[in-house]
């Protein structure tokens, strides 16, 4: 089957770079993954969503919280297609295997299985976990999307509580084909566990602040699977002789094959990547074909890798005349959020340390280099959400009961802005 | 495809030069080459030597005259190597899954056993967590569970160390499986780091352990 290839785009701050002098340059890389056909049928012809829904019913989620877990699921049942399959796993300190793995057919039955969870002792994540994997895996699908969906407000306290083991254990799930999402609800749950399984599980991270929040969270999370049209992505960049990558602003891992593990290909999600390359001096009027990038993945519904290709090349010219050149705001953008992402990655640190003065610094430092670096783009949606969330930040440093919900602000934004979430 | 390995199973290939060309026609057989990968299709001899050096492939444990006799199991550590290659997963992290497998699970990984050879792993290994000591019967897990102990002292361990803090011969230690083939011996009132710099610290001691430990057992 044959299928469109994600475009490529590298763009630099300026359309030339000022001659007779090393520098280093920004690069922004710009991959877009192609839209699925826009034919009638396209939502059916979608790959067979495999899911498990692991819903955390402890005492904490009582009230309104489960009450909103609870639509979420009906909402997630309503999507489903009868191709499509799901099962849905509760736990406290036991766990329960609601609904067994099965064809989204008869959906008023599922829902009104749902009716009957209600909130009740601890949390046993890791085995609610385990249980919702095999569920999926039992129904494996080849073509398909098999992920598990976890879904808490609490700490693993019951059974297997250690967050490195189970980061791990997402992993090797994930390498064994079933991914996992995880969405944290409220204050209380670990963001140095949900964050890092779905990380290495595969999925997307979600920090929902209010239970009706959730239904919308839900929402982005079935179009994204239903968008995903690629995954193992892996970026590779070549620098030309004399030149050399000094930094890549996402922080995506490294692997020792020198390439960069980059998120899952979604459709209509533009991916930004900023690569800072140190450039050798070349005289006015040279030219000089400074990177080569190679772009592997694994489309949806094929097994083996792609790999597409895309080289940079520059122009040089007198300083005078680059200075004059209008900078490119998209670049200006992209490498700001990251910077901010990175930026938020501190707080953290110096939260954890108990050194508030630098927590606050930082966050000012980021406003105002962000206030600088904007003002040309004062319009912009994605600008305007950054701004205020970083005022947010702002307004609450000074406060050690915001400390607890900040911390998972910063964790968040972070790692969304790192991967062009907005 | 099964079946034809069935049939290849008891040759034997003198030199990597052999090796590599088995290598290379089963892969061409099976078609699961890539049109447009980064990783060379074919193996050849320097690729093999590599491999070898990198440990990615077992020593031969025959010589003829002064040629490396390799057979089946090296045969399959060679294709799981190409077919993890082409999944782009980092060298170290092929090393990792091809190490110290035996042929039976290398034929899995190659996705041989059965038709639903992935479904089985995903499978397996999640029913392995739950039935392994660190993941089963919860309610009672909460007591003695070896990841719960380093979480949270059990009560006995800690009363020992705050009375008699010298007193070491009372400490529980539980084993913690951290990936197949590889097992931590934790006592019960170790509390591992949280700071990153504690954790890079760690990871740095437990690799150079790790590999020391390997080296010795090469000699």
């Amino acid at each position: 089957m044959g299928h469109r290839l994600p475009q490529i785009e590298l763009l630099t701050p300026r359309a030339k770079l000022a001659a007779g002098r090393e520098q280093t340059l920004d690069v922004l890389i710009r991959i877009t993954p192609p839209e699925p056909q826009a034919t009638a049928d396209a939502a059916r012809r979608r790959p067979a969503l495999n899911l498990s829904l692991v819903l955390d019913r402890s005492g904490s989620m009582g009230g309104a919280k489960i009450q909103h877990a609870r639509e979420a699921a009906r909402y997630c049942i309503d999507q489903l297609l009868p191709a499509d399959r799901i099962s849905v796993v509760i736990f406290d300190e036991a766990v329960e295997v609601l609904i067994t793995s099965q064809p989204a057919a008869n959906k008023a039955a599922l829902k009104e299985s749902l009716a009957h969870i209600h909130a009740r002792g601890s949390t046993a994540l890791h085995e609610a976990w385990v249980r919702g994997g095999i569920q999926v895996s039992e129904h494996l699908s080849d073509a398909g999307i098999n992920r598990v969906l976890l879904i808490t407000d609490g700490q693993a306290n019951v059974g297997l509580t250690n967050a490195d083991e189970i980061v791990t254990q997402s992993l090797n799930l994930h390498r064994r084909g079933v991914s996992t999402s995880t969405i944290g609800i409220g204050t209380d749950f670990n963001e140095d566990l949900l964050l890092p399984m779905a990380e290495s599980g595969g999925g997307n991270a979600w920090h929902v602040e209010t239970a009706d929040d959730m239904g919308r969270i839900f929402s982005v999370e079935l179009e994204g699977l239903i968008a995903q049209v690629g995954h193992t992505v892996t970026l590779s960049l070549v620098p030309a002789d004399g030149a050399r990558i000094v930094d890549l602003l996402n922080d995506f891992e490294l692997n020792e094959t020198g390439r960069y593990k980059l998120p899952n290909l979604q459709a209509g999600q533009t991916l930004e990547v900023v690569a800072q390359v140190r450039v050798p001096a070349r005289e006015a009027g040279a030219r000089l074909r400074l990177l080569d990038l190679k772009l592997g993945y694994t489309p949806q519904e094929a097994k083996s890798a792609e790999v597409v290709r895309q080289f940079l090349e520059v122009e040089f010219a007198p300083e005078e005349e680059t200075e004059a050149l209008p900078l490119n705001n998209a670049v200006v953008k992209a490498v700001q959020m990251l910077m901010n992402a990175r930026a938020r990655r501190e707080a953290v640190a110096y939260m954890d340390a108990g050194d508030f003065d630098s927590y606050r610094e930082v966050v000012s430092a980021s406003i105002a280099s962000s206030r600088s670096s904007f003002a040309p783009m004062q319009a912009d949606a994605d600008v305007l959400a950054e701004l205020s969330s970083l005022e947010a930040l702002s307004d609450t440093a000074n406060d050690r009961r915001e400390d607890q919900l900040n911390r998972k602000r910063l964790s968040y934004r972070s790692h969304d802005l790192s991967r062009s979430k907005r | 495809m099964s079946g034809q390995l069935e049939k290849i199973r008891g040759l034997k290939y003198i030199g990597v030069v052999e090796l590599a060309s088995q290598a290379a026609r089963i892969l061409a057989e099976i078609g699961t080459t890539q049109d447009r990968g980064t990783v060379s299709e074919m193996p050849d001899e320097r690729t093999l030597r590599y491999y070898l050096a990198e440990g990615l492939l077992s020593p031969a444990t025959e010589k003829q005259g002064t040629a490396s006799v390799f057979g089946y199991l090296h045969l399959l550590q060679l294709l799981v190597v190409k077919k993890l290659q082409s999944e782009h997963l980092p060298i170290r992290k092929i090393k990792e899954l091809v190490d110290g497998r035996t042929e039976r699970e290398l034929e899995r990984l190659l996705g041989l056993d059965a038709k639903a050879g992935a479904k089985n792993e995903a499978l397996s290994y999640l029913e392995k967590l739950l039935t392994s000591p660190s993941a089963s019967s919860p309610r009672s897990q909460q007591f003695n569970s070896p990841a719960a102990d380093m979480m949270r002292p059990v009560a006995p361990a800690h009363a020992a160390r705050q009375s008699a803090p010298q007193q070491q011969g009372q400490a529980t230690w539980a084993r913690v499986e951290i990936e197949p083939g590889l097992e931590l011996h934790v006592r019960g009132d170790y509390a591992p780091p949280t700071e990153t710099k504690g954790v890079r610290r760690l990871t740095r001691l437990l690799l150079n352990a790790l590999e020391g430990y390997r080296g010795n057992m090469r000699k």
